[in-house]
């Protein structure tokens, strides 16, 4: 059970912070078709940081002295930068899109094109190989929180809360709950966030009181990216062993998914994505899942194909839509390139 | 209805916008080069310059001579191997290119090149030749695809039709659906290679003759080759596309008879799409499907229509690449989809969705996989550098409008109409 | 400013709209309850009522009216401008606005009031200027002015507002409409609650109604672009309840849409591809699939020059780039000369000039009067009483009250739009 919850709550979280990057963009009116590869963008840059400064050494005292703080700082760092460069890689979009009035369908994706293109074209060079890994250990050892780190020793059991929240738990997971709260309240209850979502509505009334259309979408767009790109970091952090190889599987699109899902709110963006990490779970998973702990792996017994569990996230994500596209209701704006000579 | 003057200027102008995407796509890639050769010591100002001339020519590269130096000229393989590969890109293209004629974005393009090609491999290695003709397998292959294709992408379709789902977010959970799928039944099919040690992780080739047998009552598979005493009960595979005699004049390369098969289709589509009711109704959903439905014509079953229609071009793309024989599929593929299919999209936003100028841009691509191929071989750089190139040029055709008015502006000094 | 078209965000708040734009903050959060008390007071105190909580898409027009209104008192505006405020609200809304302009004027704001509508300009104003083709014509004092000195400003020269028609002629029934319900698009309820109507050769019937009461629905009920989900539609006695679209289309429906954009027009379909919208696949126009040019564009040319449908090159004009008039021109004539008939014309002249309207207006008539039976949908009330030979009054999805033009007044066909009055049409079909 601790396992079962721990492990949604891994692909639960990147997938809720990354899909209320898609609100963000969204809210302010233009599609972030781009999220996957802003994701990719990101948790590539997140890695080469990680890697670089390793290789600078200069967190290697504090890994030698089991310094937890320290290196949780490091791992934060990694974090901000990955977000300040899926910010950066977003301004390709926003510039298309709004500047440009370009498609944003195609701009979108043309971004996840050239992202993979981008990030395997560098691996290539820098690492010779497919996957850029981190230059020096693993991401458990370094940036995993352990018990032994809380004085438990190999035996000893942490109690229920421990061993789901605190055991073999990345405290990334945590820092992107946290972000997901700050950045909801932002959208809710400021000015910025309330003259944000006016734009994706009607940008000729926000724009008729005052307010820069264009610099909101670009503000949506860019937070967009910054949590797409944190979202993709975290995500090859806490899966993929802190290694980038230019794919995010879908992640990104099963992100807009749930934002679909969602309904564009914060709150039900984070039920949807709970549910999308279980089948994630489940599917990553299903052969040594132990759900009631007493020795018997119930799915693997059923015997079914692996594939199957692989499957199971894309089916559902449809058939969720399926039922939910008729009560869902987008921005109103979102899509259409602002022009200030409308009415 | 008819080309007019004006539609002359807007084609060239369209024609001159496409040119412009594919200089700057160039010109990116030869600065991420450049960047990287001068960034990197091994490679040095020498080596970039070595980079960019592959890339713009890399068609003609033939290898290095004795002096270690870059040799170009007429390089019959690399021309074959360029229309050969050019085949699924046109169909995927084709297949992009009458999505968007009607309004759809079918990104959808890999799932169905997957769905098109299990099924083109399952019958052309599962029906027996020593009952039917090699040549009718390879067309029951091939439809039998381009059905599959049809099946997979009218799921999107209907779902949009019926239920109003975006179509692009039910093509992307279609095409990993698939993935997992064709990955699933390959599992569990006979149809693995086992007899060659080395590939394992791929399905024979169609061109591979496979001999049921039975040795001492005990039934099993094996090729051309029939051991002492066995019995043979059915023979199959043994499939390939016809080269047409494209083989003798692109020597070394893998061409075929493929290309002629897609470029005939480029123009069926072409005649459907400006000549017919047919196309006149997909067009008329695609520019206002409000308007459509007021006029009476059927805009949800255009929709499924369509998505069928792109799905069993697709489909043929995969069908006709695995048919040649001379390619094997991998199947263990659920982790990753194929690139021809998100490559249909490129070619077609290059050829502006005219399906005969799919067939030009689709041939362009595959040259510049050529040149990435070559990149690889010669130099330190390698093939993705033209992913980064085409994916800059489906950037600029984000907002070819821009640019065609762009181009008005410089040709005529003023400023055209919208 | 208040914009003839709402500035309002549909899914806020009203007082999330009013204060939008100028928000009060504190570390960048807003301070609503400050703003709500603020707008509580100046709501009292122009007698503006509203509800703040509402969400903007389930109030009336009126009361967004109020919200705009709000939104200018809140940023402590002295000069207010209402661009056209009266177009879409009921006789009573606009009495009522009209008081409240002259409460804000007396308050001591200046009003500045863009209206096309004499009668309003008469009643509230106290100087007048006039603009005509982007010039200016001259300021009078409304005291010392007529509406008939005013419209002669306003046109250059007297016009004559009356459409001329002799009287109708009504023949058999063409459409038969019994206790249709049509769902609505947004909510739940239906929008067309058991319309009950006929319409007759060579008469034009009218649907009179403020916008959203169920007229769009009904027409697209009628049309077959939404589904009816009760009653029953007969054209010429055959049911097409639940025909599709082209199938109504054959048995004898023109349509010219409520909005030539979305439905009228593929715009960015050359004029002759549009004009074949509904009949491409007639034999005329197509043989075994295939597209025959020639004959469209002789139909085409045909229709330009009948119709007098103007534009940059003919035929081969993209629709998106003639002008409004043009494009309802294109319409029509396609309409008009698939010679079907019924007519369904639904706000035929909106947005257009003078001297299109006229135009459009006579080419309804003149259907008439080849006994085609009309049904016009409209909102502008001059148009109703001018071109109908009997209205129907639509009130939340019900027809309320059917009137004889000649025997009513504005005011009366006000009070029936508004819903202060009805007639028991069912008992007098029963009677």
């Amino acid at each position: 059970m601790p396992f079962l919850i721990r492990q949604t709550l891994v692909y639960a979280v990147p997938l809720m912070l990354v899909a209320l990057a898609g609100v963000f963009a969204e809210r302010s009116g233009i599609i972030n078709l781009a999220l996957e590869g802003i994701m990719i963008f990101g948790a590539f840059m997140g890695v080469l940081f990680v890697r670089t400064v390793q290789e600078w050494g200069w967190f290697q005292p504090a890994y030698d002295a089991g310094n937890i703080l320290g290196l949780q700082g490091f791992c934060f760092l990694a974090m901000l930068f990955a977000a300040a460069m899926g910010a950066l890689f977003s301004l390709l979009l926003a510039f298309a899109a709004i500047n440009l009035k370009a498609d944003q369908t195609i701009g979108g994706t043309a971004l996840n094109l050239l992202a993979p293109a981008v990030v395997l074209f560098f691996i290539r060079i820098i690492a010779n190989q497919n996957t850029l890994n981190m230059y020096k250990g693993d991401a458990a050892s370094w940036f995993m929180l352990k018990k032994s780190m809380f004085g438990y020793g190999r035996k000893e059991e942490m109690n229920f809360l421990g061993s789901t929240f605190v055991d073999k738990v990345y405290v990334a997971t945590y820092i992107c709950i946290l972000v997901f709260i700050v950045m909801s309240i932002i959208l809710y209850k400021t000015r910025f966030g309330m003259r944000l979502r006016s734009c994706g509505e009607n940008p000729q009334a926000s724009a008729s009181l005052g307010i820069n259309v264009v610099k909101m979408r670009y503000a949506g767009t860019v937070i967009s990216g910054a949590l797409a790109g944190m979202g993709g970091f975290v995500y090859v952090l806490t899966t993929a062993n802190c290694s980038a190889n230019g794919d995010v599987a879908g992640f990104g699109f099963l992100a807009l998914a749930v934002m679909i899902f969602g309904n564009w709110k914060p709150l039900n963006i984070c039920l949807a994505a709970l549910l999308f990490g279980l089948f994630k779970c489940v599917a990553a998973s299903y052969s040594t899942l132990d759900i009631n702990g007493d020795g018997v792996y119930l799915l693997k017994n059923l015997n079914i194909n692996t594939n199957i569990y692989r499957m199971l996230p894309y089916v559902i994500t449809l058939i969720v839509l399926a039922f939910t596209s008729k009560s869902s209701r987008a921005p109103k704006a979102e899509g259409i390139p602002y022009d200030p000579g409308k009415r | 209805m008819k080309k007019e003057s004006f539609f002359d200027k807007a084609g060239t102008r369209s024609v001159l916008a496409s040119l412009v995407a594919i200089l700057v796509g160039m010109l990116a890639g030869s600065v991420i080069i450049l960047i990287v050769g001068l960034t990197n010591s091994s490679l040095g100002i020498k080596g970039a310059w070595e980079g960019i001339r592959l890339v713009v020519a890399g068609l003609f590269a033939t290898g290095r001579d004795a002096a270690g130096g870059l040799t170009f000229g007429f390089n019959s393989a690399s021309f074959g191997n360029m229309l050969f590969r050019a085949v699924p890109l046109i169909m995927t293209g084709l297949s992009v290119a009458l999505g968007n004629k009607a309004g759809l974005f079918n990104i959808g393009a890999p799932g169905q090149y997957l769905a098109g090609t299990a099924a083109s491999l399952f019958v052309s290695l599962s029906v027996p030749t020593s009952v039917v003709p090699a040549w009718l397998v390879w067309l029951m292959a091939l439809l039998a695809g381009m059905m599959a294709g049809a099946c997979w992408g009218a799921i999107p379709g209907l779902l949009k039709a019926y239920l109003n789902i975006n179509e692009v977010l039910a093509c992307i959970m279609t095409n990993w659906i698939a993935a997992n799928a064709v990955t699933w039944v390959f599992d569990v099919s006979n149809l693995k290679n086992v007899l060659e040690g080395t590939k394992s992780g791929y399905i024979y080739k169609t061109s591979t003759v496979l001999n049921d047998v039975v040795i001492d009552g005990v039934r099993s598979t094996v090729g051309a080759n029939i051991p002492e005493g066995a019995q043979v009960v059915a023979t199959r595979g043994g499939v390939a596309t016809a080269k047409m005699g494209l083989d003798s004049i692109f020597s070394g390369s893998q061409v075929n008879g493929g290309i002629l098969v897609a470029i005939l289709i480029a123009i069926v589509i072409y005649i459907i799409l400006s000549r017919t009711t047919l196309g006149y109704q997909l067009k008329a959903c695609g520019a206002n499907r409000y308007a459509a439905r007021y006029a009476g014509i059927q805009d949800k079953r255009n929709i499924v229509l369509t998505m069928a229609l792109a799905g069993a071009l697709a489909a043929a793309g995969g069908a006709l690449y695995y048919l040649s024989g001379n390619t094997e599929f991998f199947w263990n593929t659920y982790q990753s989809l194929p690139a021809e299919g998100f490559n249909g999209i490129p070619v077609a936003l290059l050829a502006i969705n005219n399906p005969l100028g799919v067939v030009f841009s689709a041939v362009f691509m595959s040259m510049l996989q050529i040149c990435g191929q070559k990149l690889t071989e010669l130099t330190a750089y390698n093939e993705y550098i033209t992913n980064v190139i085409i994916a800059v040029i489906v950037y600029l055709s984000a907002f070819m409008l821009v640019i065609k008015m762009w181009i008005g502006k410089l040709r005529k000094g003023k400023a055209v109409d919208k | 400013m208040v914009h003839q078209h709402f500035k309002l965000i549909e899914v806020f708040t009203v007082l999330d709209n009013i204060i939008l734009g100028a928000e009060d903050t504190k570390l960048g959060f807003v301070q609503r309850k400050a703003a709500r008390k603020k707008v509580e007071e100046l709501s009292k105190r122009y007698g503006l009522n509203v509800d703040l909580d509402a969400k903007v898409e389930n109030i009336t027009v009126g009361m967004q009216q109020r919200v705009e209104i709000l939104k200018m008192l809140y940023r402590d505006n002295e000069i207010l401008i209402f661009d056209e405020p009266t177009a879409v609200l009921t006789p009573q809304e606009i009495v009522e606005l009209m008081q409240i302009m002259k409460g804000l004027a007396k308050e001591g704001k200046s009003i500045l009031f863009i209206s096309h509508k004499l009668n309003e300009i008469m009643e509230v104003s106290d100087r007048v200027s006039v603009l005509r083709k982007g010039k200016y014509i001259g300021t009078v004092n409304t005291q010392d002015t007529t509406a008939a000195e005013l419209s002669r400003m306003m046109v250059g020269h007297d016009v004559q507002l009356v459409v001329d028609k002799a009287p109708a002629q009504p023949g058999e029934t063409v459409l038969k409409v019994t206790d249709l319900h049509v769902a609505s698009r947004l909510y739940k309820h239906d929008a067309v609650k058991g319309v009950s109507f006929e319409v007759r050769k060579g008469e034009i019937v009218c649907i009179a109604g403020i916008d959203g009461n169920g007229q769009s629905e009904l027409v697209f009920g009628l049309s077959g672009l939404e589904k009816c989900s009760g009653g029953k539609i007969e054209i010429n006695g055959v049911d097409i309840t639940h025909a599709p679209i082209r199938k109504r289309s054959e048995a004898g429906i023109s349509h010219i849409p409520e909005d030539r954009h979305k439905h009228g027009l593929v715009l960015d379909f050359t004029l002759e591809q549009n004009f074949v919208l509904q009949t491409f696949e007639q034999p005329r126009f197509q043989h075994m699939g295939f597209i025959k040019f020639g004959d469209i564009r002789k139909y085409s040319e045909r229709l330009i020059e009948e119709y007098d449908v103007r534009s940059g090159q003919g035929s081969i004009t993209m629709a998106r780039s003639m002008s409004g008039g043009n494009q309802q021109k294109a319409i029509i004539a396609r309409e008009i000369d698939r010679d079907l008939p019924l007519l369904l014309a639904v706000q035929p002249t909106r947005g257009l000039d003078v001297g299109a309207i006229e135009n459009i207006h006579r080419q309804i008539v003149a259907q008439r009067d080849e006994g085609k039976a009309v049904l016009l949908v409209s909102l502008e009330l001059d148009e109703v009483m001018n071109l109908s030979d009997r209205i129907l009054v639509m009130y939340e999805g019900e027809i309320v009250g059917e009137l004889d033009p000649k025997q009513t007044t504005v005011e009366e066909l006000g009070l029936y739009m508004a819903g202060a009055k009805r007639q028991d049409r069912k008992k007098e079909a029963s009677a």
